[in-house]
């Protein structure tokens, strides 16, 4: 069992070199066919030829990009993700308190979505058809299907404008005690859990109804053996490999898929700061949110893999 | 809140009242005004005792001043050349001080300077204010002054202004308090000029700007670009006017009904740039209120001259007739706008030209013009983006009123993301949006001149270009009007941009954040008004 | 609404479907007639300012009242229908029949075919949807074909993820094994003995995956890419009309009510399918 998830992780590790190589590769690639690049977009309506000739000389933009990105590259190695072209600041700098926000809003909204998927996915599966399910399903769906910019500013007007309850803005650095937590993060983290717990729940929901419908589980059944012992002991651990694939995809739209929470709560998170890099063409603070988010999701990825591995005794 | 306005009360009703206010009506002349108009005295009242309240305090001191901007990111920046938008230019205007400051109305003020004079109107001798000091200590002196001119020279540094800058042939200092400027021709501007937020002084040598340090109103506590500022009360300001608060808290809030919300929920004092559609919420709530600037900006819809089809004889005129200007005004900017004439210089500029009338909507006039260009019944690209302001949403009138006489109007909407540099200036016909600015002679350099760089239809006339500069080195008032009244003329008529609306600004307050006035440079008082305002409790 | 029309026309009691399935099928449907019907359903232009009032009230003249600029919110609607639910069903086809079909293949392969499909779709999902979007902007232009295939781009890793993990799961099962030493290929394993058995949760995820991308449309769109204006899809009326949700407008209310009723019954369709077409034989 053991060596199989060893095997895995080290597979793994090769592998994430490949992956991140192909990522950053790909964003280069993607980057330099927008239009413009940093001195121009800075610039904006003043670039004026001499001006972006002047600005991209000393921004030391007028090396061949290529080059540039071979340097970054090669910087990488040194553990130096570089400096950014639109502010002159240390990318690290940049990214590091933005990348702890991010992190703990995350967090956060795992520890409460999860628990909440998991619980709602089961019971809906094995009470599958009854009015529970459908009212789970209903709103489930119902919940995702208002788009994410509705669910936060419907919460803002409710509980910040009219009820005077809980900030209409999450400051990061106000946070001082866990009172102060809870109610920076309320909001934000409700509209999270919207967005990523449906697909969990769905998803749970999906794989645990195939697994009831197996035979040995049928088998299980016509011995005799409880209906929760069923569910916990037969039917969720086959299932499990699935659901924590979803869950892994899910939870890894929380690292870079949360522009809009950012922007309405105005969280100095890591998604909006990749965004900026974008619209400036700053390509190493671009590159390196980029190599975080994959970093990221192949942990997840990972992790889903080695839970299916040790929950399904056939894939050792 | 009992001064509740009447129901079909709107935000232009009080911004009227407060411009007559301004004017120096008294209250027993506007309330006669009011009921003429069928208004009860009582309503009337309440109405001037809203419209009364911004000009009346006394400031008091103290209190953490938070306010939300529009725009942020990574290229936030220190840096006054580089300075680009709203957000900067509040930024430097709370720790960087100018020569000159343009106050409510246009009149001109000295900041830094003293005393700015002219003989010629080509070398002009600055006269600093004695007594001046940078946040670390240093003394404001002459060399400074010299440094923060020549740097927008230098193409390295990147300036908004170079191409401004470049008629300051010579800035030299005369002795540490006299800076002598000498332009490469007359230029009767120069003093306003400098008012322009990117001519803000910064110390000799200075290259790491994320220090802030200025001579301005507040010093940098907290400066993270994309993130936030935090200035903190400069207890050596040389003003004895201010600043009044101890703190100022500057960030952005990109989403517009996100920073409405946030204002209301008393987490910020002000939120500038706020939707027209915003005022009546704003308004309904007790306790907040909203300021109007009408300082110029415009979206404008550009045909090249130089291409197909805008070198089509009539084809523009006949867009200049399609265009619904009152739709535009009353439909897409909601009323807070004033129609435009196809020219630069809005009402808000002394130098207007009040006799140039705007061309009314005439879709059968358009459609015989259009015939005659070839052009009717054929699909017509034009590039909007939400770039330029609003430019989607009047992409759309005219789209509909080219549908209602046979012409196909084919509107793209293009990514805001690369669009000054892809589109703007390139397409055939595109829209442009342009910031206010203070004079005529730069809005027609920037703009309409035969080498202007941001030509935007393409524009040449040799007897513009002299007109041009002939005004530039007058320093009789009266003759420069007149000028500039034809040179808004020619470019109505002969131009390729349509300027169907001058924008008003809109910023939205809490009812404790007092002594906010417009200014001619932009909203928020040419968004230097971390220094003048106060809070109450 | 391909998936369906595909599937055997239903017959009688094998292939009958239950009240709520019923009701689903019912709701889809209309939504593809009004698609279909769109122009001559819709009461006025859907460029046409015809309210001086914005965020205007329902009323007789305008049932759904009015958006931002004074237009009908209803005709607005209506026209949305066919770019709303013919952009996203293409899309999720494309990303799901695709990720279905290479998640099999590499679960059956294994080896070095699963090893190079799955770090290339995980390394697709790590570059974000909006630099992709910009990108086919910038290099293949704005149109309705670019955007329904950036929309299955976006979404084809997940769905591949999703399904490679729920045929390994089956490809460790007995009767694989058995087919294996009958000597069965891969098409074969993937077609008859995987595809029956994950069918259940693929189209739950395909469910899901339509909301999203109705969802993301109307980002892109907001990006230059796709539907262009007057023109809108469901997403982007909701959008552009988001500062009328103070004023409880219709404006915002409908959009999003018919995003919810069209997403919600996709999805109960797919939960109710006849047992024939949704469970293992």
């Amino acid at each position: 069992m053991t060596s199989s998830v060893f095997s895995l992780v080290a597979g793994r590790l090769t592998a994430t070199a490949v992956t991140l190589l192909i990522v950053s590769l790909a964003v280069f690639v993607a980057t330099s066919l927008l239009p413009g690049d940093t001195a121009t977009i800075l610039l904006g309506q003043a670039a004026t030829p001499d001006a972006v000739e002047g600005l991209r000389k000393a921004m030391h933009l007028d090396e061949p990009a290529a080059l540039r990105y071979v340097f970054w590259i090669a910087g990488l190695f040194h553990g130096d993700l570089g400096t950014s072209y639109a502010n002159n600041m240390p990318v690290a700098q940049l990214i590091g308190a933005r990348l702890v926000n991010s992190m703990k809003l995350a967090g956060v909204t795992t520890l409460f979505s999860v628990p909440l998927a998991l619980v709602l996915g089961i019971t809906a599966a094995i009470f599958r058809g009854t009015l529970y399910d459908r009212v789970v399903t209903f709103l489930t769906i119902g919940l995702i299907s208002v788009p994410e910019f509705v669910v936060a500013t419907t919460a803002v007007l409710i509980f910040s404008v009219y009820l005077h309850w809980l900030p209409a803005l999450a400051f990061a650095n106000e946070i001082h005690s866990v009172v102060q937590l809870l109610r920076v993060f309320a909001m934000p983290v409700i509209t999270l859990t919207f967005v990523v717990a449906a697909q969990m729940i769905r998803m749970t929901r999906a794989a645990m109804i195939e697994m009831l419908g197996t035979h040995y589980v049928e088998m299980a059944l016509l011995k005799g053996a409880s209906r929760s012992r069923i569910v916990l002991r037969h039917a969720l651990p086959n299932a499990l490999g699935p659901i924590v694939n979803a869950m892994a995809l899910s939870l890894s739209y929380l690292l870079g898929g949360v522009i809009i929470v950012e922007t309405i709560f105005n969280y100095p998170g890591i998604a909006k700061l990749m965004v900026d890099g974008v619209a400036t063409r700053d390509l190493p603070l671009v590159q390196s949110c980029a190599m975080i988010f994959c970093i990221g999701f192949l942990i997840l990825t990972t992790l889903a893999d080695i839970v299916a591995i040790l929950a399904n005794p056939r894939l050792r | 809140m009992s001064h509740e306005p009447p129901v079909n009360w709107t935000a232009a009703d009080d911004r009227r009242v407060e411009d007559a206010i301004r004017r120096g009506a008294t209250r027993r002349d506007l309330l006669r005004m009011l009921m003429a108009g069928g208004v009860s005295l009582a309503v009337g009242g309440s109405v001037l005792t809203r419209a009364g309240r911004a000009m009346a305090d006394t400031p008091v001191s103290g209190g953490a001043l938070k306010v939300a901007g529009i725009t942020g990111s990574n290229a936030d920046t220190l840096d006054p050349a580089k300075a680009a938008n709203s957000t900067d230019y509040t930024r430097i205007c709370a720790f960087y001080n100018r020569l000159t400051f343009l106050a409510k109305g246009g009149t001109l003020q000295m900041e830094l300077a003293d005393s700015i004079d002219t003989t010629d109107a080509k070398v002009w001798t600055v006269k600093l204010k004695k007594g001046v000091t940078f946040h670390d200590g240093k003394p404001l002196t002459s060399a400074d002054v010299v440094f923060s001119l020549n740097r927008h020279l230098d193409p390295n540094v990147g300036s908004k202004v170079a191409k401004i800058a470049k008629q300051m042939t010579e800035v030299k200092a005369i002795d540490p308090l006299t800076v002598q400027i000498t332009l490469a021709g007359a230029n009767a501007d120069l003093p306003t000029i400098l008012a322009m937020h990117q001519f803000m002084i910064v110390a000799d040598g200075t290259t790491d700007f994320s220090k802030g340090n200025g001579t301005g109103a507040f010093t940098v506590e907290t400066f993270q670009p994309g993130v936030r500022s935090v200035g903190l009360k400069n207890k050596n300001y040389f003003k004895s006017t201010g600043p009044h608060v101890d703190s100022f808290e500057f960030f952005a809030i990109s989403d517009e009904t996100a920073r409405v919300n946030a204002l209301l929920s008393g987490d910020i004092q002000m939120a500038s740039a706020i939707d027209p559609r915003s005022v009546k919420l704003v308004n309904s709530q007790p306790g907040f209120q909203v300021s109007t600037t009408s300082a110029g900006g415009y979206t404008n819809l550009n045909i090249r001259l130089d291409t197909d089809p805008g070198t089509r004889a009539g084809f523009i005129e006949g867009m200049k007739y399609l265009v619904n200007r009152e739709q535009i005004q009353k439909a897409v900017l909601r009323g807070m706008a004033d129609i435009g004439n196809d020219q630069p210089i809005s009402p808000a500029n002394p130098f207007y030209n009040a006799g140039l009338k705007a061309k009314t909507f005439d879709p059968d006039r358009a459609k015989s013009l259009f015939k005659k260009a070839g052009v009717l019944g054929t699909s017509i690209p034009i590039i909007a983006s939400d770039a330029a302001d609003n430019s989607v949403d009047m992409a759309v009138v005219l789209q509909q009123a080219g549908a209602d006489i046979g012409m196909t109007f084919d509107v793209q909407r293009v990514p805001s993301d690369g669009y000054w540099d892809k589109y703007w200036l390139v397409a055939p016909i595109s829209f442009g949006n342009i910031n206010p600015r203070p004079t005529p002679d730069l809005l027609f350099s920037l703009l309409y001149a035969s080498d202007a760089p941001w030509n935007e239809s393409k524009y040449k006339d040799p007897k513009f270009d002299k007109m041009l500069i002939e005004a530039r080195g007058l320093l009789d008032q009266a003759k420069r009007k007149e000028i500039y009244g034809e040179m808004q003329v020619m470019v109505s008529e002969n131009a390729g941009t349509i300027i169907p609306a001058y924008m008003t600004n809109i910023d939205a307050l809490s009812g404790k954040l007092h002594g906010l006035e417009p200014n001619p440079l932009g909203g928020m008082m040419g968004y230097a008004f971390a220094e003048y305002v106060w809070l109450t409790a | 609404m391909t998936t369906l029309t595909q599937t055997p026309a239903p017959r009688r009691r094998r292939f009958a479907f239950n009240l709520t399935g019923r009701i689903g099928l019912a709701i889809v449907l209309a939504c593809a007639l009004v698609a279909i019907l769109a122009p001559l359903l819709a009461p006025y232009p859907i460029g046409k300012i015809v309210d001086t009032d914005y965020y205007g009230p329902m009323s007789g003249k305008l049932w759904l009242g009015s958006d931002y600029l004074g237009r009908d919110m209803l005709s607005r609607i209506i026209l949305g229908t066919r770019y709303t639910v013919g952009i996203a069903l293409g899309a999720v086809v494309i990303a799901c029949a695709g990720g279905v079909v290479l998640g099999m293949a590499a679960a059956v392969i294994g080896g070095w075919v699963d090893l190079v499909l799955s770090r290339f779709f995980d390394a697709l999902n790590s570059i974000p949807s909006k630099l992709f979007g910009l990108m086919m902007v910038a290099a293949v232009g704005s149109s309705i074909p670019v955007l329904i295939l950036t929309l299955a781009v976006i979404y084809l890793p997940g769905a591949y993820r999703f399904a490679r993990a729920l045929a390994v799961n089956v490809n460790t099962m007995d009767f694989i094994t058995v087919a294996r030493i009958r000597g069965e290929g891969p098409l074969y394993l993937v077609l008859s003995e995987i595809l029956p058995n994950i069918r259940g949760p693929v189209l739950a995820d395909l469910g899901l995956r339509f909301v999203f991308i109705v969802l993301l449309l109307s980002g892109l769109s907001f990006l230059g890419l796709g539907v262009q204006p007057p023109n809108a899809d469901w997403g982007a009326l909701v959008r552009e009309n988001l500062g009328g949700l103070p004023y409880g407008a219709p404006a915002v209310i409908f959009p999003s009510i018919a995003i919810a009723s069209l997403t919600i019954s996709v999805n109960l369709l797919i939960d109710n399918l006849p047992r024939k077409i949704r469970d293992r034989s």
